[in-house]
């Protein structure tokens, strides 16, 4: 199975790879990876371990260079032009303990206003840091250095720090991993709001299937290549799964949720 | 004013110098220790003693602008080897300090007129600072003030992840390089003053004094700037009263600010103090 042939228009497509190979450390990590995601779609991405999500992720917004493929963002193939309609949230960010960067001046780099940081707060600049900092309900976080946050504190600024420029596109590497509970639901209302408002697109890497079978309207299992694509429905059963992961693993667990053909649980 | 007309002139030509490089290497200073590029920086200084000895030997009778070319030789060969080879940073540092100062040393040593300028460059010399330097440094100053002030929110943002900087339309690597040139520049030129082996303490200590009582990045800034601009003062006037050499002095006045600093964060601030 690989990408099916879209009946929709170019302007349609949010991304496209085309045949997309990465070779890391003298190995093929991406060996051919095809997606075209469409406009306002949640696209979730799962794939074992090391199976090259974050590759994947890094290859789009040209943190990771590719052998050879092609990328595009909204049919844009160069980057620079894109890139400010994107917001991404990367797996890990190791930031240095002795760099003293509060998180409201973080979150101000974003909208690249020196003076909002330096000489004066904007008004307007600042009401609307607080907003989007409380709806995460971490206002309480704004004069923290980021350096000195807890894992789930800083994925949260980091969620925030994506959202803050109105993207169009929105890559999200495991954004809710170590995000307590509340954290997680209030974290997929968000995307959710933003998501209706309007047309934003989400790709979102996650190895919480429940969630991704919830959320989700379109799901690619990822392993060197795409395995296979489709709805959760589709793509969430026994032998996708067992495509895709390699081996039996149980990784959808059904929680009574009130959704859909439950079609999604792995016996 | 009667004042300055009893202080000899090179004392005024040291004290201009001193006002306007102790700030300028303070703000540069605040990216530096937080990219952890102090070493980096140690490294292009001692680089400079090779630049002065190849200058000498060219014959220069001033070799200021060998020096700052070999510094950021040096530097770009810090870059090129860092990712070309699997070296570490700090190995590939160590390698060409000392690479440089053993070279340096050999030159001078072989050019039989020019064996004091080894004592001379290695810890600053507030003589041979001249008219033409001031208004170098002054100008000097302005651009890369200006430059960096601009740069200011890109900075911080690359210091904080380069990742998240490249996803935010920052050009990370030609700002690197940006800073690294800039670092050199400065680096190379504040020699005169303070010596190759103190110049690093100008970029060090200001912003380890201000990251002492700051609680952002903006005020960590504006306490470097202004530790920066007062350890230049009053360490070139304290050097005139008491007649001891300039650049230590700028240095020991540093020092006693971040020592305060110091004391203040643990007793009053109730934070921990680090770097
Ligand atoms: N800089 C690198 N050098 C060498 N190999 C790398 C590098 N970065 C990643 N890899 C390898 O590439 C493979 C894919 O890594 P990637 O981070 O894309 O996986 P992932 O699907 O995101 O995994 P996870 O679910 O653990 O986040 C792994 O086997 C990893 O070891
Ligand atoms: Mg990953």
């Amino acid at each position: 199975m690989t990408h099916t042939t879209c009946s929709h228009s170019a302007a349609d497509i949010a991304v496209s790879v085309r045949d997309l190979r990465v070779t890391l450390g003298g190995q093929a990590i991406l060996r051919g990876v095809n997606l075209h995601l469409h406009r306002g779609q949640l696209v979730a991405l799962i794939g074992p371990n090391g199976s090259g999500k974050t590759t994947l992720l890094r290859a789009i917004v040209g943190l990771q260079r590719p052998d050879s493929g092609d990328v595009r963002i909204f049919g844009e193939s160069d980057l620079k032009k894109a890139l400010p309609r994107v917001g991404y949230v990367p797996q890990r960010l190791a930031l240095d303990r002795s760099f003293i960067l509060s998180v409201r001046e973080f979150l101000a780099l974003r909208l690249r206003e020196t003076q909002h940081w330096f000489w004066h707060r904007k008004r307007d600049t600042d009401d609307r840091i607080r907003a989007e900092m409380a709806e995460l309900g971490a206002e309480s976080l704004l004069d923290r250095p980021i350096a000195a946050l807890s894992g789930g504190q800083l994925q949260r600024v980091l969620i925030v720090f994506a959202l803050l420029k109105q993207p169009d596109l929105l890559l999200l590497d495991e954004p809710t991993a170590g995000v307590d509970s509340p954290g997680e639901e209030s974290f997929y209302d968000l995307i959710g709001e933003v998501h209706r408002k309007h047309k934003l697109t989400v790709v979102l890497v996650s190895h919480d299937l429940s969630m991704v079978y919830r959320h989700a309207s379109w799901v690619y299992a990822l392993n060197g290549v795409v395995c296979c694509e489709g709805s959760p429905e589709h793509v969430m059963n026994a032998d996708s799964l067992k495509e895709a992961y390699g081996l039996n693993v149980t990784p959808y667990h059904h929680h009574n949720h009130s959704h859909g053909p439950g079609g999604g649980t792995v016996q | 004013m009667n004042i300055f007309s009893d202080i000899e002139p090179f004392m005024l030509r040291a004290f201009a110098v001193a006002v306007v490089m102790g700030p300028l290497c303070a703000l540069l200073g605040v990216f530096v220790t937080a990219r952890r590029m102090a070493f980096f920086s140690d490294t292009i200084a001692h680089g400079a003693l090779a630049g002065i000895a190849l200058g000498f030997l060219l014959g220069f009778e001033d070799p200021t602008w060998p020096m700052v070319l070999f510094s950021l030789l040096v530097a770009a060969a810090i870059l090129w080897l860092k990712e070309h080879t699997d070296l570490l940073t700090d190995t590939i540092m160590a390698l060409l300090l000392s690479g440089s100062v053993a070279f340096g040393i050999i030159v001078l040593s072989m050019l039989k007129n020019k064996r004091g300028e080894l004592h001379r460059y290695l810890f600053g010399d507030i003589l041979s600072v001249g008219p033409d330097d001031v208004w170098l440094a002054v100008l000097l100053c302005a651009a890369i003030g200006a430059w960096l002030f601009t740069k200011l929110s890109p900075l911080a943002l690359l210091t904080a992840s380069e990742d998240l900087a490249h996803v935010c339309g920052v050009r990370t690597r030609w700002l690197n390089y940006g800073f690294v040139l800039v670092l050199t520049v400065v680096v190379s030129l504040s020699i005169r003053l303070l010596g190759i082996i103190l110049v690093t303490s100008l970029v060090v200590i200001p912003p380890a004094a201000a990251r002492n009582l700051a609680r952002n990045l903006r005020q960590q800034i504006i306490l470097s700037l202004i530790i920066g601009l007062f350890g230049g003062a009053a360490g070139t006037v304290a050097s005139y009263h008491w007649d001891i050499p300039c650049g230590p002095a700028i240095v020991m006045a540093c020092i006693a600010v971040f020592i305060v600093s110091l004391v203040v964060s643990k007793l009053w601030l109730n934070k921990p103090a680090s770097t």
